[in-house]
């Protein structure tokens, strides 16, 4: 690989780390963002069920 | 309480580790077994019997002593915690600092033993002369420090679900100044080389700290 | 009371301000940056290499205060926020890790050495995968778990300036080819860019952990509802 070859692979590596993570953290936020309104609506109102 | 009692408990509950430690000898003679087992391994592995015994046996000599050290200790308040003892000794007015210098010492009293009798195998099977004070000093300070903090993590019981593995995993990568002061000390005294003193005391400071560390940690254990 | 009032705007500060610098960074990075005498091109990995070891840090500082917090208040959101910070710092350690390699192989030839930083930052990495282990994988009470890694990471973190001065004492002891240096004397131009890149990998880095904390805050919520919830359905059976 050439020289500049290793740059772009260093930056890819960096931007696509941090995107990824930042994506992923994003889903499991909403994921259980979204778990715990259930159960939150769950406890509120026991006769819905 | 006063500090003379406190010692005065501590060394009964020294003494009542040490009887339960011969009560329950499995957990030692395993120890015991593994490190004359990974001595054997290592013999064959590295090819102990050349000329390049005096290079590698620093290195051989405390990875065994680590492993078997930390498996050994992982259990230490394994009996304790089942039989609600450890319970009890927390709502007694002993310090906790009391109770994990009385299992410390414990530990470290019954390795020694181990390595000792492993250096004396060693000296035989390898032809070079570890029996020696100045280097069964070395294996003691050593001892001393790892012991402190895998001691202090074995209080850590979350060992069920992994086999016995995490305490290696957590305790190992804290050691490796230990590990690294420990290996040229040895290397250092074998060759007799000048370097011997200055790397005494250095490892002589990281047990120190080791063991200053640990023990200030434990009672923020509970 | 003024932290506080700091970190609720933390939704509204950092997504923008980071996302900027970021942009802002590769730009100056990549395009303004001289090109280095000596290394080449391959030397602006300089301004991704260097930033993300300082958040590793960064994170990791966070994640020992957040430790020390927990152990004084007994507050379990200090246990999430040092959890939280933990996972961002192996990240960002992992990113120098290859950066690094991918710099190192160009340079040196070879993606390793037993250099004491980069061997220290392995340990590193090694530590604080340790403790988030520790924290997770556990059927035992939480309480203890999160104070024993509590400790754990304390310990780990003090133990790190050690580990790096044992590392650099076993490499003069056993010397390996000279190795070039990674920062030589910069020219002004270049410090302003790797001042500008830290700066805007650390305001990634702080909302990374912001993100983290939410993250554990949420799971330890839900813990609670989950049990609440069965505790009632039983209840009523």
């Amino acid at each position: 690989m050439s020289e500049v070859g290793f740059l772009f692979a260093g930056f890819a590596v960096f931007w696509a780390g941090l995107f990824t993570y930042l994506v992923i953290l994003q889903v499991r936020i909403r994921n259980l963002q979204n778990q715990v309104d259930i159960l939150e609506n769950t406890i509120d109102n026991p006769d819905e069920i | 309480m006063t500090f003379p009692t406190q010692l005065e408990i501590g060394i009964r509950l020294f003494e009542a580790n040490l009887k339960q430690a011969w009560r329950d000898k499995t957990n030692w003679m395993t120890a015991g077994m593994f490190a004359i087992t990974a001595l054997l391994l290592y013999s064959f592995a590295f090819n102990l019997t050349g000329g390049l015994v005096r290079n590698l046996l620093p290195g051989v000599i405390w990875t065994v002593f680590l492993f078997s050290g930390i498996f050994a200790t992982a259990q230490s308040f394994q009996q304790d915690r089942q039989q609600g003892i450890l319970d009890a000794l927390k709502i007694s007015p002993i310090h906790p600092m009391t109770i994990y210098i009385a299992k410390t010492l414990t530990n470290i009293l019954i390795l020694l033993l181990i390595e000792f009798a492993l250096l004396l195998g060693a000296t035989i099977l390898f032809s070079e002369p570890l029996f020696v004070p100045q280097l069964l000093l070395i294996v003691t300070i050593g001892t001393i420090g790892y012991t402190a903090l895998s001691t202090l993590l074995s209080a850590i019981n979350l060992d069920r679900d992994n086999g016995g593995l995490l305490l290696p995993v957590l305790a190992l990568p804290l050691l490796v100044p230990l590990l690294i002061a420990s290996v040229e000390a040895t290397s250092a005294s074998l060759q007799q080389e000048a370097s011997t003193a200055p790397w005494i005391l250095l490892l002589s400071l990281f047990t120190i700290w080791s063991a200053v560390i640990a023990t200030l940690m434990f009672p923020l254990a509970d | 009371m003024i932290l506080n009032n700091i970190y609720e705007l933390r939704w509204k500060v950092l997504p923008p301000a980071a996302g900027v610098a970021m942009i802002g960074m590769a730009a100056l990075a990549l395009i303004t940056a001289p090109t280095e005498v000596i290394e080449g091109d391959v030397q602006r990995l300089l301004y991704v290499h260097l930033p993300s070891a300082l958040a590793s840090y960064f994170a990791f500082s966070i994640t020992a205060i957040c430790s020390v917090l927990f152990l004084l208040k007994r507050d379990f959101k200090w246990d999430s926020a040092a959890q939280g910070a933990a996972i961002v710092g192996l990240i960002f350690t992992l990113l120098t890790l290859l950066t690094g390699s991918l710099w190192g192989k160009p340079i040196w030839g070879v993606y390793w050495q037993w250099d004491p930083r980069i061997t220290t930052t392995l340990i590193l990495f090694l530590i604080f995968s340790a403790y988030l282990i520790a924290r997770k994988s556990t059927s035992l009470d939480s309480d203890k778990s999160a104070r024993f890694s509590a400790i754990y990471a304390i310990i780990g973190f003090l133990d790190i300036p050690l580990i790096h001065m044992s590392v650099r004492w076993w490499r003069t002891l056993h010397p390996q080819p000279i190795i070039a240096k990674l920062n030589p004397s910069l020219p002004d131009e270049m410090l302003l860019v790797t001042l500008f890149s830290v700066l805007a990998v650390i305001l990634v880095a702080a909302w990374f952990i912001t993100l983290g904390i939410e993250t554990e805050l949420l799971s330890q919520r839900l813990l609670k509802l989950k049990a609440i919830a069965k505790a009632n359905i039983s209840e009523k059976s």
